[in-house]
């Protein structure tokens, strides 16, 4: 275990996404308004930096590249739906209104990793 | 060269010639692999060599810097296979539709709209199918790389491409177009592409956001949808941004397809740069409308809360079209699958 400290929880507007440098490893933490989470910074299905391309409604994550959703909640994919690939999460705690992530390592996405289509 | 693309379960392959782009080889023998610009701007055709020897043919691509390239990133809109290749690509195959193909063509007229757009014809050695809303990327032999133009007609299969192009400062081939007359010159076209289309089975009202020389594809759209009679069924609301009323063209086009959809149709010039009211009745074309603003905000106070069962197209310089897929999601409340766009820059 290697709980590193991000940032204190009202860096994060409600609804929104932010980035952060922790220990050289850039980690986006979500703010669902009573939860937050974090993941690594790209886009799961072409890998666009979320930071930027990312608008949230409640929790649903809209990455306008190519308009594909997801659930910021369970990282589950929303749409369209062949989108089956699932956003990689850090274990997040908060700690006298500090937010921590567990890194062990860098989460990325990886083309083989994808399920394969039909 | 054979190019061989591997999914966990299925494989796929292709065969390019040494000078050929892989996207394109590919795409014309009907695989279905993601791209989005076709020109080296966006990153969707990224894919990772696994084996063999490719050549970068942009190695300052713009969309280069989102590449892994210590990873094998490359994109297979600037690469050639130098050696048979086996390849990876990320997500799901899409499909792909009329199959693109290359063509050459004869530019047969060029007639200046305004005082930086231009209208062009190319008349093609073979006919070209494609749907409403496509493009093509076309080369002329004296400029490096291809540029991304939708077509502003719509035809089943024709041997005419209308297209407009707009004076860029940094534009090579709009340096060349605008600047000495290129009529009878000869291009290279490959195409269709894109996804950006109106499919017969729609069955949804259209909204079209287009900004400058954007709006080609969107008439196409709209040619289609009066020849097809689809707006006896659903209503259609285009809003067309220019600068001032001397940045305005192709209003006839517009206002002959308002007429023809016979009250289901409006279109809005939105003028960003005019100061004071518009007074209508000084314009030439009374069955459009005119206001003041940039164009997603005229189209947000006009739409944002009518845009139930409603088909959008976005078209236009990529700060406008990230603009309103951001205003058409977060206030109009429409769904990704309610919006369509081919975004070139």
């Amino acid at each position: 275990m290697s709980w590193k400290p991000v940032c204190s929880a009202d860096a994060v507007e409600q609804h929104t996404l932010r980035e952060f440098d922790v220990d050289g490893i850039t980690v986006l933490i979500a703010n669902l308004g009573d939860e937050f989470r974090a993941y690594p910074p790209m886009c799961p299905h072409m890998e666009e930096p979320l930071a930027d391309s990312a608008l949230c409604k409640l929790d649903v994550m809209t990455c306008t590249k190519h308009l594909w959703q997801w659930n910021l909640r369970s990282g589950e994919g929303v749409s369209p739906p062949e989108n089956n690939r699932h956003m990689l999460m850090y274990d997040l705690k908060q700690e006298d209104g500090q937010l921590l992530v567990n890194i062990e390592s860098e989460l990325e996405y990886d083309f083989d990793d994808e399920d394969d289509e039909d | 060269m054979r190019v061989t693309i591997t999914k966990k379960e299925k494989t796929y392959s292709l065969d390019a010639q040494s000078d050929q782009r892989i996207l394109y080889a590919g795409l014309n023998q009907g695989l279905p692999l993601p791209y989005e610009c076709a020109t080296g701007t966006c990153g969707t055709c990224k894919a990772r060599l696994v084996e063999g020897e490719i050549h970068d043919l942009w190695p300052n691509a713009p969309a280069r810097s989102k590449l892994k390239t210590d990873r094998g990133e490359f994109l297979m809109c600037q690469s050639s296979a130098v050696t048979d290749c086996e390849i990876k690509i990320p997500g799901k195959l899409p499909t792909t539709d009329p199959v693109p193909d290359t063509n050459t063509g004869t530019i047969t007229k060029c007639e200046k709209l305004t005082h930086d757009v231009l209208h062009f014809d190319v008349r093609l050695n073979a006919p070209m199918a494609f749907h409403a809303g496509q493009f093509v990327v076309m080369n002329v032999s004296s400029i490096d790389g291809g540029r991304a133009y939708s077509m502003v007609n719509c035809a089943s299969a024709t041997d005419t491409l209308e297209f407009v192009v707009k004076k860029n400062p940094d534009g090579n081939f709009s340096d060349w177009i605008f600047n000495s007359n290129q009529e009878n010159q000869t291009v290279e076209l490959f195409g269709p592409l894109g996804k950006a289309i109106l499919h017969p089975d729609d069955e949804k009202n259209i909204l079209c956001i287009a900004g400058g020389s954007g709006i080609a594809g969107i008439l196409s759209i709209l040619h289609h949808a009066c020849e097809t009679g689809y707006f006896k069924q659903h209503a259609g609301n285009v809003f067309f941004g220019v600068r001032t009323v001397k940045d305005m063209f192709y209003l006839d086009r517009l206002s002959e397809y308002v007429e023809q959809a016979n009250g289901n149709l409006s279109v809005t010039i939105a003028l960003s740069e005019h100061e004071g009211a518009v007074n209508a009745s000084d314009m030439s074309h009374a069955n459009l409308n005119y206001t003041t603003g940039f164009v997603t905000p005229v189209t947000m106070s006009e739409m944002a809360d009518k845009c139930e069962n409603t088909l959008a197209f976005i078209a236009g310089p990529p700060p406008m079209v990230d603009d309103a897929i951001k205003n058409l999601i977060m206030e109009a409340q429409l769904g990704p699958d309610q919006i369509r766009y081919d975004k070139f820059g």
